[in-house]
């Protein structure tokens, strides 16, 4: 396992209490080296791309040029043996026995036959050595070994889970619209999902797949009976439908413009929410007559608009369903990609250093992984003094100042039945401490 | 994108998840090469042999139409060799083609473009999981999934195709496919000095499969189910298992019916550092929306008790008592 992987500079801090001292001096040259990279992280990281590439590309032309030059050598013994064969075969010398100097002409094309084809030949072994130096660059650039985070038959036995991930990925490829290879995989997996659970997404799909043929029918009829929840979450699809609409008549020239006018009546309710678009669309009336392509409104006519009523609908339809855009299975692998090579990574110093009996503490990963605030989905906290994260057992308490610290804290600070703050020196009464629920 | 992954983050993964992705085409663009060898080397050997023939011929004093015959064969011999040179080379250089497709592939990884970069993790996933369903055993919904992803250059589904020949000729009791694989592998099998016994059907596909998978270095897991586990891991708080579910969280993955279950036996988040979202909104608290602590202990975002007080009162969400807007007190967390 190489040791140049750059680990974030929190390591210190976020590696659990009991652990640190074990693992220091292992983790300070983990630090340092995180602290030198950063911006040539990326560059190491391209450079271990570029260095297979390179191989590749030498390899590649090496083909090409031997490819070549054995078809043209080829040939031209072929053209050189073809033409004396000719001579050779002319009616004059039916019969006759071979001239020395024809016998001399052929041993000279014998041994160019020869020389030619046995060099041909190692010509192509020399070629090897830059195969292989492909094989070594990947080698070097990439772990041929992954190991599991958790011991790996976790999932194995328990023949359940593997059908329980199954059903996750299925629901994950309802969830993208990828439908038939849902379907796929629960033949394949003789898995049973309820319909309750496919009904809407069939129905998503299906209203997609008509805007993906422009054809805004069952959008809006679907917009039309979810219009409360709708304008709860402060949609415009509603209103970007109709609008989408009327452009299409704009598009249809001077003889759209009646149905188009009429059609306007239509924006009437979202006057008051969407008055400028309106007006956009109104002046671009006047440029019926000569094209709207050619006037100041032709970005009206965008195909961008398509693609974005498609994400806005499906973002939209997702927010009723309670769904994310982002499928759980998604957000979850995406994780993993982020935590999988910072695990094994101190694994790997665990094993260095010879501790590898801490690694079996199962409870809790053993560092910190930094996925980014929009997954923060719970509240964490984490006492600031024992630096470990409260519980059911051990909770976060209100202190009178206003301050939180875990219950075990509170206890191992009070002194003769008085507690101090540790933040402010506000003496106060542990009983008053008040336990507080995120 | 839920997750923030930056490019220096996107690359450690690249090394740990990838070499299978590359190995693989490696190992056939080498077996290819060697086949080559053989084939050149081969029809070499011919080429030579009929031409030494020619040269004993010379030396005594030919009738001329016996040397025009042996020309002929010398033609013949030169023309297989440059047919088959031309096929080993053609079959080479389209083993190393598809090296160079799938690294120029993996480079794109770091594209400046958002949209290119979210397509890229897209297909990073749809990859894995291709080779997750491959591994088993489901190869329909493997290939649909592929086609419709647009990555069959870039997932080995055909060695796992192989495989699934071998296994279902073993299943009728053939051996010949099997024998034929072995053969075909047989100078790298013989460096793990493996032994299949015929006489053991059903370990003999178990073992075939761990061959197969040695033989192309995957371990016993797929890179999926690897990374699945340390991302749901990475997730996971007690949070989510709290048995009155009153905890949980609309948009947290692992509260989540599917996920919450695989979880399960599985380590939690390790978090050093104290992180506050509001029950309410789901928006972080900090000095921006400071916490706030009713008098029942339950503690919400600033800005959510704001918007949800009505006629200065507010109703916790989660024990129905009702309070005085300024009955809510700040806590501090460092």
């Amino acid at each position: 396992m190489s040791w140049s992987l750059p680990v974030t500079c929190t390591l210190m801090e976020t590696v659990s209490t009991g652990w640190a001292e074990m693992l220091r001096p292992g983790l300070t040259v983990l630090v340092r080296m995180g602290r030198e990279s950063g911006e040539t992280a990326s560059e190491a990281a391209m450079e271990q791309c570029a260095s297979v590439e390179r191989e590749v590309d030498k390899v590649l032309q090496k083909f090409l040029t031997y490819g070549q030059h054995c078809e043209q050598s080829l040939e031209e013994l072929l053209h050189h043996v073809g033409q004396l064969r000719a001579e050779l075969a002319s009616a004059a010398l039916q019969g006759t026995p071979l001239s020395a100097t024809l016998s001399l002409v052929m041993s000279q094309c014998c041994r160019k036959i020869k020389d030619t084809v046995q060099k041909l030949a190692s010509d192509h072994k020399d070629i090897h050595s830059s195969v292989s130096r492909v094989g070594k660059a990947i080698d070097r650039n990439f772990d041929s070994e992954i190991c599991g985070v958790v011991s790996d038959a976790v999932w194995d036995s328990r023949e359940k889970q593997q059908q329980i991930l199954q059903m996750a990925i299925v629901e994950h490829l309802y969830q993208q619209g990828m439908l038939s290879v849902a379907e796929e995989l629960c033949q394949e997996s003789t898995l049973n999902v309820d319909l309750d659970f496919k009904q809407p997404f069939l129905e998503l799909n299906r209203i997609l797949e008509a805007l993906h043929e422009q054809d805004l029918g069952p959008a809006l009829e679907w917009a039309v009976s979810h219009r409360q929840r709708l304008l709860e979450l402060n949609s415009s699809l509603e209103f970007k439908l109709h609008r989408l609409h009327f452009i299409r008549l704009l598009a249809g020239g001077p003889e759209k413009q009646l149905e188009a006018l009429s059609y306007a009546r239509h924006f009437q309710p979202f006057a008051r929410l969407h008055q400028r678009e309106i007006q956009v669309m109104m002046g671009s009336l006047v440029y019926l007559r000569l094209g709207l392509e050619k006037s100041p409104y032709c970005h009206l006519l965008d195909n961008s608009h398509w693609a974005e009523i498609c994400e806005t609908f499906t973002r939209d339809a997702c927010s009723l369903l309670g769904l994310s855009v982002e499928s759980p299975l998604s957000v979850s692998f995406a994780s993993g990609c982020v935590a999988l090579p910072v695990l094994m990574n101190i694994k790997a110093v665990i094993e260095q250093r010879q501790c590898t009996g801490v690694w079996s503490h199962k409870d809790e990963l053993p560092i910190e992984i930094e996925l980014g605030m929009k997954c923060w989905y719970h509240s964490v906290f984490a006492c600031p003094i024992l630096r470990q994260q409260t519980s059911d057992s051990n909770p976060p308490i209100k202190l009178i100042c206003g301050h939180v610290i875990s219950r075990d804290a509170l206890n191992k600070l009070i002194n003769g039945g008085k507690l101090k703050c540790p933040y402010c020196p506000m003496e106060q009464n542990p009983a008053d401490g008040k336990r507080i629920i995120f | 994108m839920a997750v923030q992954e930056s490019a220096a983050q996107l690359s450690m993964t690249l090394k740990v998840q990838e070499y299978p992705t590359l190995k693989v085409p490696y190992e056939t663009l080498n077996k290819r090469f060697r086949a080559a060898q053989k084939n050149i080397d081969r029809e070499t050997s011919h080429v030579t042999m009929v031409v030494a023939e020619l040269e004993k011929t010379l030396s005594s004093c030919p009738a001329v139409d016996s040397v025009v015959s042996l020309l002929d064969g010398v033609v013949e011999k030169l023309s297989v060799l440059k047919r088959k040179a031309v096929e080993s080379i053609q079959a080479e250089d389209e083993s190393a083609k598809l090296c160079k497709r799938r690294i120029e592939h993996l480079k794109e990884h770091s594209s400046d473009q958002p949209a290119a970069a979210s397509m890229w993790k897209r297909k990073r996933m749809d990859r894995m999981m291709v080779e997750h369903l491959l591994r088993c055993g489901y190869y329909n919904t493997a290939v649909k999934l592929a086609r419709q992803s647009g990555i069959e250059d870039l997932v080995n589904i055909e060695m796992f195709l192989t495989a699934k020949e071998v296994e279902e000729s073993l299943e009728r009791r053939e051996t010949a496919t099997c024998l034929a694989w072995c053969h075909d592998n047989k100078s790298r099998l013989r460096k793990m000095k493996d032994l299949l016994d015929p006489a053991r059907w059903r370990m003999l596909i178990q073992q075939f499969r761990y061959d197969n998978y040695r033989l192309h270095q995957l371990g016993n897991n797929s890179v999926f189910t690897l990374t699945l586990q340390a991302g749901l891991s990475a997730i996971k708080t007690p949070q989510c298992y709290k048995e009155d579910g009153s905890s949980k969280s609309p948009d947290c993955p692992v509260c989540s019916r599917s996920l919450n279950k695989l979880a399960q036996p599985l380590p939690m988040a390790h978090c050093a550092n104290s992180r506050l979202v509001c029950k309410i909104s789901g928006d972080v608290m900090n000095e921006n929306n400071p916490p706030m602590m009713l008098p029942n202990g339950y503690v919400y975002g600033y800005n959510s008790l704001l918007s949800i007080r009505q006629d200065d009162k507010v109703v916790c969400p989660r024990t129905k008592e009702v309070f005085h807007f300024s009955q809510a007190e700040k806590v501090y967390i460092m």
